[in-house]
C-alpha cells in the first residue's frame, strides 16, 4: 500500500468524500481486521471492533494530519486501541485507551521529525529481539493482548512495582537501541 | 517508592511509552492527556512510541472480513440521508432552536422573491467543526446561483483565512473561494453544481491569505455540512 495514496485517502475522508471511504475500506480493512483477530481472538467481537474502528476514522479524518503520525500507524492504532478497550471492557474500572486523532492532542511531529521517528521505528521489531526475552515479552502482551501492569506481574509473577521499573528499563533500552 | 536508581532521568519518554501502551492508569494516565494536549515534545515522544509500537503489527496477516461487514458499516453510517424528507428531520434535531430562528431571518431577506406558482425547495446546511467552535449557516435555492452564509461562531486561526469547498460525492473538493469576514456572505455557486446542490457537502478548511495554492485544500477542517432540502 502507498503511503501517499491512504494518506490522500484519508484526506478526502476528512471532506466527508464516501467513495473516498469505500476505497480505502477496501484497501486497509484486511489488515485491520488482522489486527482486530489478534487482539480478540473472537471472530464476532473482532468484526464488531473493525466496525467501530471504521466509525471512528469516519467521524475523525479531519484530526489526522495534526498527529504527525504514518498513514497506516494511525489507522492500526485505532483498530488496535478499539480491540483492546473491547477485550478490556469486561473488567471493572476500565478506562478507555485514548486513539491518535481522537484525543486531544498539542501538534505533533513536522514531516522532518517524523521521517526520523519513521526511520528509528523500523527498528523496533529489531532491538526487541535484543531486549531479555521476558521484558519483550512484556511488551508485546501490553501492546498486542492489552495486558495491564497488574496482568503482566500476576503473569511473571512479580510484585507490580517491580514489573513497572523492569518494563521502564526495557523500553529505555529499546529507545537507545532503535535511536543509534 | 522506587530506588533513585531506578529511576531515569527521562521520566517523560516512560510516559509516553506507558501512554503508547495502554499502561498508564489513574494519575498518571490524566497527567498523560493533559501533557498531550499541551505539550508540543511530549505529543511527538507518544506519535514515536505508537510509530515504533505499529510494527509489532508487521507480521499480522491481513485477513480478508467477511462482505456483509462493509454492507453494515455503510448502511449504518450513511444510510439516514438516504430516506425520504420528512423522516431526515432527524438531521434537525441537532440544531438548536436559536439557529432555527436564524436560519429563518436568514431565509426571508437573502432569497430574491420568487414567483409564488413555482415555490423553490429550499436547501440548507448547518457547518460545524468538531474540535473548533467555528459555526456557519448556509442556505441556498435549488437552482440558485449563490449560496448565502451566515457566521454565528468563530474566526480564522490567526494569520490564515477560510476557504469554503464544495463536495460531490466521488470528486475532488471544488474551491468556492475564500470567505470574507464579514458576519453574511454570498458566495458565487459554478455552473457545475447546478441540480446536485442536493448532494454537496460543504467545507471550510484554514488556508495561507490568499487561498489554498494550487485549489485543493491544505489547511485543516474547520467546518462540515451536507446541505439538505429544507
Amino acid at each position: 500500500m502507498d503511503r501517499r495514496e491512504i494518506e490522500n485517502l484519508i484526506a478526502r475522508v476528512a471532506l466527508k468524500d464516501r467513495a473516498a471511504f469505500d476505497v480505502l475500506y477496501d484497501q486497509v480493512s484486511a489488515k485491520l481486521f488482522g489486527v482486530c483477530l489478534r487482539v480478540l481472538s473472537k471472530r464476532a467481537a473482532a468484526e464488531d471492533a473493525m466496525q467501530d474502528t471504521f466509525v471512528k476514522i469516519w467521524n475523525n479524518a479531519d484530526r489526522y494530519q495534526s498527529n504527525g503520525l504514518s498513514p497506516m500507524t494511525w489507522l492500526i492504532t485505532i483498530a488496535r486501541n478499539t480491540s483492546i478497550d473491547r477485550l478490556r471492557a469486561r473488567k471493572s474500572g476500565h478506562q478507555d485507551i485514548d486513539t491518535p486523532g481522537l484525543e486531544l492532542s498539542a501538534p505533533g511531529p513536522s514531516p522532518e521529525q517524523a521521517a526520523v521517528a519513521g526511520s528509528e521505528a523500523k527498528r523496533l521489531i529489531g532491538c526487541l529481539d535484543g531486549l531479555e526475552p521476558d521484558r519483550a515479552s512484556a511488551v508485546r502482551g501490553a501492546y498486542l493482548d492489552g495486558q495491564s501492569y497488574a496482568d503482566l506481574a500476576e503473569r511473571f509473577n512479580v510484585p507490580l512495582n517491580t514489573m513497572r521499573t523492569w518494563l521502564r528499563r526495557g523500553l529505555l533500552a529499546l529507545r537507545e537501541c532503535m535511536s543509534q | 517508592m522506587t530506588d533513585p536508581q531506578d529511576t531515569p532521568p527521562d521520566d517523560d519518554s516512560f510516559l509516553a511509552a506507558e501512554f503508547a501502551l495502554g499502561l498508564a492508569e489513574g494519575e498518571d494516565l490524566a497527567n498523560a492527556r493533559f501533557k498531550l494536549a499541551n505539550d508540543r515534545q511530549f505529543a511527538i515522544k507518544v506519535a514515536a512510541w505508537q510509530e515504533s509500537f505499529a510494527h509489532l503489527t508487521d507480521d499480522i496477516a491481513p485477513v480478508k472480513p467477511p462482505r456483509r461487514i462493509k454492507k453494515k458499516l455503510l448502511k449504518s453510517l450513511f444510510s439516514k440521508q438516504r430516506l425520504p424528507l420528512l423522516e431526515r428531520l432527524w438531521v434537525w434535531k441537532g440544531i438548536s432552536f436559536a439557529a432555527f430562528g436564524l436560519l429563518a431571518y436568514l431565509a426571508i431577506p437573502m432569497l430574491r422573491p420568487v414567483p409564488p406558482e413555482v415555490p423553490m425547495p429550499v436547501l440548507a446546511a448547518q457547518l460545524k467543526g468538531q474540535s473548533g467552535p467555528l459555526e456557519l449557516l448556509a442556505i441556498v435555492e435549488a437552482g440558485g446561483t449563490e449560496v448565502g452564509l451566515r457566521r454565528i461562531a468563530g474566526t480564522a486561526p490567526e494569520g490564515r483565512v477560510l476557504e469554503l469547498w464544495a463536495i460531490l460525492p466521488e470528486q475532488a473538493p471544488l474551491s468556492l473561494g475564500v470567505l470574507p469576514q464579514t458576519e453574511v456572505m454570498r458566495i458565487a455557486l459554478p455552473a457545475v453544481l447546478a441540480g446536485k446542490l442536493g448532494q454537496v457537502t460543504l467545507a471550510i478548511t484554514d488556508e495561507p491569505v490568499g487561498g489554498a495554492p494550487d485549489g485543493s485544500p491544505t489547511g485543516e477542517i474547520r467546518a462540515v455540512g451536507a446541505l439538505e432540502e429544507i
